[in-house]
């Protein structure tokens, strides 16, 4: 810290670096090395895939044709879609997540160097996620014939740097047009359709049926053959980049840089603004207080299963996470019924298995956050409900969205396909009860705001939704597609899996106690 | 050792009995303690940071689990039967126990039923309770963006919704203002009045000195003094006038060498 000028840049950026570095080795203590272990051999693997693909390719360059710049420049657009869903969403959370915001804006520092540093973090962060991926594969080319390659790491900087410009713009302009209380919300679910549309976007001939005769890439593939793609000189900016050529490299680094900067100074004065009308603002406005009050749900189990759909409806970013996966639902719904009008067995089987999977994902989540996310758990340990009566409610309000989510897609199933439509809501409903139970017996208590992106979660309890899910989607897949007895098999391993990890109320309770 | 208290013989004029409680974190912060709160008083539980007033009234609530001891609610062993002896306490923290993203309704709604209040008397309850404590306005906000002291008054409502026997308050007046501590005070009176016991704690002297029927001085997880104000005079002494003085002279005498 004192090697910069206090309350510069650089002075500000090291304290965040400092902060994060010990937010995470806080985070870590007392997890035990099986993670970094995990993540090392997956490390190992990938490094093992980039001396294959260098060596495949030691010979071999990239020519930079119609064919070639379509491609990379559609990678290079959906690596920055996927990019702003998250500085989007990083974007307006910086707004509403105090910690020491209050603190740096009371001091004389520039609100503008308090939002690029903010906004670098966020850039670094994302950035950081792809070069983690990227270099592993990459590296090894680069090392072994091809150095100019390493441009694709400047080309993936750039884009993180573009993607946090346009995250900032996009969530300053929602907090403009929406307001505070909104912006939150809309951010999170925008950014949730942003980061599925590239998906939705490749699977339009599902959602399109006949009406689309061929895939984009293929679409595209074949306009580069016949000569018909024609596309301006700028579109092969990012292919050029990625080889290595100076100036395009330098042209995109300059761009993203600029509009990074353009965007940390136009909005540094409206950043601080915005985030002090953040504060407290997101409360709905008082109605009409004679408005007579709704009757009061009768006992404990009500109470509990309606106070936890309300904390679901009221979290922004677990609503957003939900409908990231209803969104890759739709297709998937979308060849079911397709399927189930013209009886394709197979599509209508692994249909069916991912929709059962699905529900126990869902499930699975949403009961984590309603069992282990508890604000208040004083609150209900000096109640004389019996924590069983609260788990069990806590339990139906996460199946409940599952439910709804569901009942479309499952629905639409049964009126073509009857007994198709009764096997998979059976899959889905059994893999949603079972993970969500593995949540009731394995639960791991800690703070709310700690469960986005269910940092904090227990991995056992992770693997254990995941296996049975799995197992479950199986049978069901065999079920719809008329194996009922082979589907047995799958179904007695879930089953004997789900009665290994049971446990009774007062071997929960000991663990909750030993954990507190 | 402590005597054993055969609650099924005690009159049911003790509000709260406590007999040789211990616990013992990293060291020991409840030691051999015994207590008893007469029913329909107002108990002031006074000690210095650290002293064990938390950790006692956290093993009264059924919060956290005594190493030894036994606790007795209103006749009833807390420790044989914590459901009973739950039905009957409310418990307000200095952190008030809310949901940021709840309402105060629908915060008092789901407290009526985790105490499973009949639903159309929690609801004329909550409306009370709010007006009461001057939240009317706020019944349909979302107390995230509450202040501290709404937040505390809104557990407040939540401490009262089920019309508990025993209320039990960790520092009640922390981040109120003058004109809300003076409601909670009157609040607090007013339930003492109609027969419901309090215990509560506080570091503000005078609150306990003007509130208090009866106050306890913990130190060091032992209980030092405990009576009206003028047999805590006596036991601290000459000199010892305003219960600061008898606080001092207490925790001083009772501090470790």
């Amino acid at each position: 810290m004192s090697l910069f000028k206090p309350a510069g840049t650089l002075w500000l950026l090291a304290h965040e670096i400092r902060l994060a570095w010990r937010g995470f080795r806080s985070g870590r203590a007392g997890k035990g090395p099986g993670a970094l272990i995990g993540l090392a051999i997956l490390f190992g693997f990938a490094c093992l895939g980039g001396v294959m693909i260098a060596l495949g390719v030691h010979d071999h360059d990239i020519p930079v044709n119609p064919l070639s710049v379509a491609i990379a420049g559609l990678v290079s657009l959906v690596v920055l879609t996927l990019m702003l869903s998250q500085t989007l969403s990083a974007s307006a959370e910086a707004l509403y997540e105090r910690g020491d915001l209050d603190l740096l804006f009371s001091s004389p520092l520039e609100p503008r160097r308090v939002l690029l540093v903010r906004a670098l973090g966020i850039a670094a962060s994302v950035a950081l996620l792809f070069l983690v991926f990227v270099t592993p594969l990459l590296l090894p080319s680069v090392l072994y014939g091809h150095p100019a390659w390493a441009g694709l790491f400047g080309v993936l900087i750039a884009l993180a740097l573009i993607a946090t410009a346009l995250g900032l713009f996009l969530a300053m302009a929602l907090f403009a047009l929406i307001g505070p209380r909104r912006t939150r919300t809309v951010a999170q679910v925008l950014a949730a359709i942003v980061g599925a549309a590239f998906f939705l976007a490749s699977q339009y001939r599902n959602l399109m049926g006949e009406a689309a005769s061929e895939s984009l890439f293929a679409s595209i593939a074949r306009s580069a053959y016949d000569g018909r793609l024609v596309l301006p000189p700028v579109a092969g900016l990012p292919l050029r980049a990625m080889l290595g050529e100076p100036l395009p490299l330098l042209g995109l680094l300059a761009f993203g840089a600029g509009l990074f900067w353009l965007a940390a100074n136009a909005l540094g004065r409206r950043f601080s603004d915005a985030a002090a009308a953040a504060q407290g603002s997101s409360t709905r406005r008082a109605r009409g207080v004679t408005k007579p009050v709704a009757a009061f749900a009768a006992g404990a189990f009500r109470a509990t299963v309606r106070k936890e759909l309300r904390l679901i409806g009221r979290d922004a970013a677990l609503l957003s996470q939900v409908l990231l996966r209803v969104l890759y639902l739709i297709p998937l719904a979308l060849v079911l019924a397709r399927s189930a009008s013209k009886v394709e067995a197979a599509a209508l089987a692994g249909g069916a298995g991912i929709v059962a999977f699905m529900a126990g994902q869902v499930a699975g989540s949403l009961a984590w956050i309603t069992l282990s996310a508890e604000d208040t758990p004083d609150l209900l340990a000096v109640s004389p409900t019996p924590a069983s009566v609260l788990w069990r409610a806590k339990l139906v309000a996460a199946l409940i969205p599952v439910a709804i989510m569901l009942a479309g897609p499952v629905l639409a199933l049964a009126w073509f396909q009857p007994l198709t439509g009764v096997l998979t809501a059976i899959g889905a409903g059994l893999s949603a009860y079972c993970c969500a139970q593995i949540n009731v017996w394995h639960q791991k208590p800690g703070k709310r705001a700690d469960f986005r992106r269910r940092r904090g979660a227990s991995w056992f309890s992770a693997l254990a939704e995941l296996l049975v899910a799995a197992l479950i989607s199986g049978a069901t897949g065999l079920a719809v597609a008329g194996l009922p007895v082979w589907a047995l098999l799958p179904l007695i391993v879930a089953g004997a899996l789900v009665m290994a990890l049971r446990r009774t109320d007062d071997q929960i309770a000991r663990t909750l106690r030993m954990a507190g | 050792m402590s005597p054993q208290v055969a609650w099924g013989t005690r009159p049911l004029t003790e509000a709260l009995i406590v007999r040789g409680l211990n616990k013992t974190f990293a060291k020991p912060a409840v030691s051999d303690l015994d207590l008893t709160v007469h029913a329909g008083e107002l108990y002031a539980l006074l000690g210095p940071n650290g002293a064990g007033k938390t950790t006692t009234l956290r093993m009264v609530a059924g919060l956290t689990k005594p190493d030894a001891g036994e606790i007795s609610v209103f006749g009833i062993d807390a420790r044989q039967d914590p459901a009973g002896a739950k039905g009957l306490i409310a418990w307000a923290p200095d952190e008030a126990m809310i949901y940021d993203r709840l309402t105060p309704l629908e915060y008092l709604e789901f407290v009526a039923g985790l105490w499973s209040v009949d639903p159309a008397v929690a609801r004329t309850r909550a409306e009370a309770l709010l007006a009461q404590l001057g939240l009317a306005d706020e019944a349909r906000r979302r107390c995230e963006g509450f202040s501290r002291g709404m937040k505390q008054k809104v557990a407040l409502a939540g401490a009262l919704i089920h019309d508990p026997k025993l209320l039990i308050l960790d520092e009640p007046l922390t981040g109120l203002d003058a004109a809300a501590a003076r409601l909670v005070k009157d609040m607090l009176q007013a339930r003492v009045e109609a027969g419901c016991t309090v215990i509560l704690t506080t570091h503000i002297l005078e609150v306990a000195e003007r509130m208090a029927d009866r106050i306890g001085i913990i130190a060091g997880g032992r209980l030092l003094a405990e009576g009206r104000l003028d047999e805590l005079r006596a036991k601290a002494g000459d000199g010892a006038g305003t219960l600061e003085d008898v606080f001092l002279q207490l925790t001083a005498e009772g501090a470790p060498a």
